[in-house]
């Protein structure tokens, strides 16, 4: 094959880049005009926001995991840690009784020390005890979910402060400039995310690593440093969705979180991440956690499927969205 | 004689790049006739259309003198030509007999045959001269082993065209000699053999005309009676190719920088020495699995070894590449596309991968500055891609080993050490590539080359250090520099024997 | 079925009857219980009572050793009984996954000549049961929709149901055939399994989608908190009431209290777990030989009866 020099013009380069980053968005868009064909209740501004806030806790999982992925790896653990980080946040208020601004505080650090901590417990054993994550994650997957059913006796966790739930409250319910709360959560945390995986060398580092682990090592890749740090990442993703979790509820129970990791990895493949690593796209995992929540949200307000018949309708609504983004990709 | 197979001024197109154009080809019974060109030359892309892979946008081709046209590979197969890969397409888990049957199993009773396959590979197996035990995993293999399976498995449907893409490449001399008794048994039965390499000393020594293609085009078709290996290079470049190898810098001293002592790998390598100077160029020869990448690989920390290593006068040790690179050692794997570069990434992200600390401002990647690295390395490297947004592995081999290069290059070596910096390599970049390693040492670098090819040694290297089951079986000084030297530290036995040897062996 | 079928209302009274039957005698005898691990409320509740119960009985007969199992699935707990049926025992009370996957094991423990004592999920196959212990499921229903008909009699609410298991279809078919002529009319449906998270969104798209509902039979309890969070999100003013079920602490002590929202409440006890041990032991140490169908109805919470049913240790 003959090959020659042929500089590509900047802008169309990024005109590509584009393109491909846009499918989930896309298929969004169409679902959102579907929602409005199907219930013209569907477009209402309360309706939107509760969607979107309720999807936060996915999506702000999902952006950690979205590293994970990246990386190559996996991690099936983070709905059991988020029940637990949720447990032992409450826990820890309770025991301190007052309600203040620094019970609360005291709270938020125990969730996201012990939430980057189960991150640390799954990377170093992914790493030094050199395990499939699928396995390590199912193992902690049930090791956090029976530490919650054993914190809770089988029963509930709740905020006994009547006050201080009232304080706690708005991080859910409340807005700012009219935007709900977790939702300027979820952008912060995906805007953080999108920098470190784009613009720093640890960002680089993932991608490479989940390209292919033996190019990054005779790269002089610390592949033991990142992909541990990538489980860390995941684990305080956890701890920041639990701080917005806690507060809608003000309780923690043993089904708290159930399968949240597979509504993760969902949005993340949805985003256009590929789950065998060597591509992450954060903005696009957003998306998908949001694409998610709305195909249960017009699931419920449709009148004419049956609630028999939901689960299927949503999962084929999922696999026409991926769909759709193949047909852009191919497209394009 | 009539042809068996004929190309009738076949071109091609991918998009509006013309890759073929207007090439005749005719294969006759009992020939071998080689394809040479450099990378890029449309080679494998001819090949292909032979194979019945991919369908030529103009011409035509002939079996027998009647007008054909494949549907795909296994209409072609059908029709006798089978084509026996470069790389190695075998299921690593499945025994030997089972992935010569794979997808064409003998049943019996609707249950797989595996007693009638067994022995049927054992008899093909057999006639190719080879002794493996039919049920051995292929995963168990070695390199040249798992070749002469793959050509088992393509000779295993009758054929009357088998075509060869680049077979020696992962060959040792002695098991080349071996195919070539092969390829010569397949004339001797009336096959037409089709066989490409880059290896101009192979095409002379078995083939009996020769195609040379350049630039997508036609060249020349001559008989191999009078054409030396120069002038097939000439024809090949479209240049002079008698100085394929630059001199030798003068800067070799006796600064000694990297002194290694006793070093093991535990199933690999047993008590290395050996001194690096400065500017010099170090050769390590030696037959595949003879320890060579293993100890350099230990070396640099990227698997466990034992022994001494002074750098400078100083002690080291080096944990990971990481800290082997931060000290100045670079090493660049034999295994391009599995160890060298993410070939599902961008140039771009490739080229600033092992030195992405320099491109680092504050906590950011400076992706302008990326860019102009890129550039920077397209010009210095002389890379040529259609596009700048092409991934690694899109490259030819050539150009990924460029790639490779310029990116080790950024992380600013004291001490380089390339293993088989020309496989894969057609003979227009080998030129540029020895040039480079040359102008390396000149600056004032030690490097090592580590390759299985004897003219690339004595063509580029200040000393040879001969490897054999393990261990250093000698050195050679740049005066007692030959091919035989070599081949006997290599081997224990004198070129002349090995040639015999493997004829006996088949 | 067994013709002796006895019906009891409440099971303090046998409780009662049985301690005081029991102080006289000094007997050896190992009853092993089975149940769902701690994996909801309602499980986790079945799970402090039998842990409670268990200590209470060996208290009050001495001799009596009882081994609680909990099991995480219907596979683990057809391991759990192999494991019991290996420490000798003489009785054993169970309450099964689901009917189909352990109805076989439980028949091979019965074949050893133990006491079979099944809890509220019946076997396919009633002969094996010695004794059975049941929650009143179609009862639930129908309390409900009792006192939605009587209370509301006119209006528009919304219906969260469980997990898809015969035992929700029992309770929402019954709960439909008790509204059934009045004027309450079920707006909508949806499966929220039992989970508060997940019956805080379908009630707030319930509420984007519906502009007036006058009520809500959440049919559990830690779904009706789900419900009452989305409810004061949205800050709505049409619905006059939400009922739960299942008889959870905090709910109770909110009927209890007069809450406007949560007028009543719907047993469905976890305790019946307690009921089914204390029947077992009676067997061995009441002069009566215990068998039959017993069957705890299910009932109405009120702000009048509610002291009844609270139990502020329970973690339920």
């Amino acid at each position: 094959m003959t090959e020659t020099v042929l500089p590509t013009r900047a802008e169309k380069r990024k005109f590509k880049m584009d393109m491909r980053a846009l499918a989930p968005f896309i298929a969004l868009i169409i679902l959102i005009i579907a929602g409005a064909l199907i219930n013209p209740d569907f477009l209402t501004a309360s309706n939107l926001l509760n969607v979107v806030t309720r999807s936060a806790f996915i999506a702000i999982i999902a952006v950690g995991a979205t590293f994970v992925i990246a990386s190559g790896g996996l991690d099936l653990s983070v709905g059991s840690m988020a029940a637990l980080t949720a447990g032992v946040m409450i826990l820890t208020m309770n025991s301190q009784g007052s309600a203040d601004m620094g019970t609360l505080a005291l709270g938020m650090l125990a969730a996201i020390a012990l939430s980057a901590a189960c991150g640390l417990a799954n990377g170093l054993i992914v790493t030094f005890g050199r395990i499939e994550p699928f396995i390590v994650t199912l193992g902690t997957m049930g090791i956090f979910r029976s530490l919650i059913i054993w914190l809770a006796a089988g029963g509930t966790i709740t905020i006994r402060n009547l006050e201080l739930r009232e304080l706690y409250r708005p991080v859910y319910f409340g807005t700012v400039l009219g935007i709900p709360v977790p939702i300027i959560a979820f952008l912060a945390v995906a805007s953080i995310g999108a920098l470190i995986l784009y613009r720093t060398s640890f960002g680089r580092h993932v991608v490479a690593l989940g390209s292919n682990e033996d190019v990054a090592r005779y790269s002089g890749v610390p592949i033991w440093r990142v992909r541990t740090l990538t489980y860390i990442i995941q684990g305080i993703c956890v701890g920041i969705a639990v701080l917005v979790y806690v507060p809608r509820l003000g309780s923690a129970t043993p089904t708290t979180g159930l399968l949240w990791e597979l509504q993760a990895i969902t949005a993340v493949v949805i985003g256009g991440t590929a789950l065998k690593g060597g591509i992450g796209r954060v903005w696009g995992t957003v998306v998908g956690a949001v694409i998610l929540e709305l195909v249960a949200n017009i699931m419920v307000l449709s009148n004419f499927v049956s609630e028999f018949l939901v689960g299927a309708v949503q999962g084929a609504i999922i696999i026409i969205a991926m769909l759709v983004q193949r047909s852009v990709h191919r497209g394009r | 004689m009539d042809s068996v197979l004929r190309a009738e001024n076949i071109s091609k197109s991918f998009g509006p790049i013309e890759v073929l154009s207007g090439i005749s080809l005719d294969l006759k019974p009992g020939e071998v006739h080689a394809v040479i060109g450099e990378n890029g030359a449309g080679k494998s892309t001819l090949m292909r259309i032979l194979s019945g892979h991919i369908a030529p946008t103009k011409g035509s081709l002939h079996l027998n003198g009647q007008p054909i046209t494949f549907s795909g590979p296994v209409d072609a197969e059908a029709h006798g030509i089978v084509l026996v890969h470069q790389e190695i397409l075998l299921a690593p888990d499945l025994t030997v007999a089972q992935n010569l049957f794979l997808g064409r199993e003998i049943k019996r009773y609707g249950f797989v045959d595996d007693k009638a396959m067994r022995e049927q590979t054992r008899d093909i197996l057999r006639e190719l001269g080879t002794s493996i035990d039919p049920d051995r995993e292929v995963s168990r293999l070695s390199i040249a082993d798992r070749q002469l399976v793959q050509i088992a498995r393509a000779l295993l449907v009758p054929h009357k065209v088998v075509a060869f893409d680049e077979p020696t490449a992962v060959l040792t001399p002695i098991e080349a000699e071996s195919l070539f008794e092969i390829i010569r048994k397949l004339r001797a039965q009336g096959v037409a053999v089709l066989y490409i390499s880059h290896r101009l000393n192979e095409v002379k020594a078995v083939a009996d005309r020769v195609t040379v293609l350049r630039d997508g085009r036609h060249i020349a078709t001559r008989d191999i009676e009078g054409l030396e290996p120069l002038e097939m290079a000439r024809l090949m470049v479209g240049r002079d190719m008698s100085k394929l190898y630059p001199e030798k810098p003068e800067t070799a001293s006796d600064q000694t920088v990297l002194a290694v002592r006793d070093m093991a790998v535990p199933g690999f390598v047993e008590n290395v020495s050996f001194t690096l100077r400065r500017g010099e160029i170090l050769g390590f020869g030696g037959l595949i699995g003879a320890g060579r990448t293993e100890l350099f690989e230990a070396l640099v920390g990227l698997r466990a070894g034992t022994g001494t290593i002074t750098l400078d006068g100083k002690q080291v040790h080096f944990r990971d590449a990481r800290e082997a690179m931060a000290a100045g050692i670079v090493y660049l794997s034999e295994d391009r596309k599995g160890k060298g570069l993410l070939l599902q990434q961008n140039l771009r992200i490739n080229l600033s991968l092992a030195a992405l600390d320099k491109f680092t401002r504050g906590s950011f990647i400076d992706v302008a500055a990326e860019e102009t690295a890129l550039d920077g390395a397209i010009k210095d490297f002389d890379i040529r891609t259609r596009s700048r947004d092409l991934l690694a592995g899109q490259l030819s081999g050539g150009n990924q080993q460029k790639l490779l290069l310029a990116k080790m290059m950024l992380v600013e070596p004291r001490i380089v050490i390339i293993d088989e910096p020309t496989r894969g390599v057609d003979i227009g970049t080998k030129e540029q590539i020895y040039s480079f390693i040359a102008s390396l040492a000149a600056e004032g670098r030690a490097v090592v080359v580590i390759s299985s090819e004897m003219q690339e040694l004595i063509g580029l290297c200040h000393r040879v250090v001969v490897m054999r089951n393990g261990r250093v079986a000698g050195e050679v000084a740049q005066d007692g520099l030959s091919e035989d030297a070599i081949v006997y530290l290599a081997t224990g036995v004198h070129e002349e024997r090995a040639a015999e040897i493997a004829a006996g062996h088949a | 079925m067994k013709a002796t079928a006895l019906k009891i209302a409440m099971a303090a009274g046998l409780m009662a009857g049985v301690a005081t039957g029991a102080m006289a005698q000094q007997k050896n005898v190992t009853i092993g219980v089975s149940i769902p691990a701690a994996t909801h409320g309602w499980t986790g509740g079945a799970v402090y009572h039998a842990q409670e119960t268990a200590k209470a009985l060996e208290k009050a007969h001495p001799g009596l050793k009882v081994i609680v199992k909990t099991s995480p699935d219907g596979a683990a707990q057809a391991n759990a009984l192999d494991d019991l049926t290996a420490q000798k025992i003489d009785a054993l009370v169970v309450l099964p996954f689901n009917s189909d996957e352990l109805t076989d094991p439980v028949r091979q423990v019965k074949n050893k000549g133990v006491l079979v004592t099944v809890i509220d999920r019946g076997l396919k196959d009633p002969s094996i049961q010695d004794i059975y212990v049941a929650g009143d499921n179609p009862g639930f229903g129908r309390i409900a929709g009792k006192y939605f008909a009587d209370t509301l009699k006119q209006g528009n609410i919304v219906v969260l149901r469980g997990i898809p298991t015969v035992l929700d279809d029992e309770r929402v078919t019954n709960f439909e055939k008790a509204i059934q002529g009045s004027g309450v009319k079920i707006l909508d449906r949806q499966y929220a399994n039992w989970n508060r998270d997940d019956a805080f969104k379908v009630m707030q798209d319930f509420l984007s989608k519906h502009p007036k509902i006058d009520a809500v039979w959440a049919a559990d309890d830690d779904m009706a908190l789900g419900v009452l969070e989305a409810i004061r999100q949205a800050k709505r003013e049409d619905i006059k009431f939400v009922v739960g079920g299942a008889g959870m602490k905090e709910m109770v002590k909110r009927v209890m209290d007069g809450d406007k929202m949560i007028p009543v409440n719907v047993t469905y006890p976890p305790a019946l777990v307690a009921t089914a041990m204390h029947v077992t032991a009676a067997h061995f140490y009441s002069n009566a030989p215990m068998r039959g169908t017993f069957v705890l109805n299910a009932q109405l919470i009120t702000k009048d009866n509610a002291k009844d049913h609270y139990f502020p240790n329970s973690p339920f």
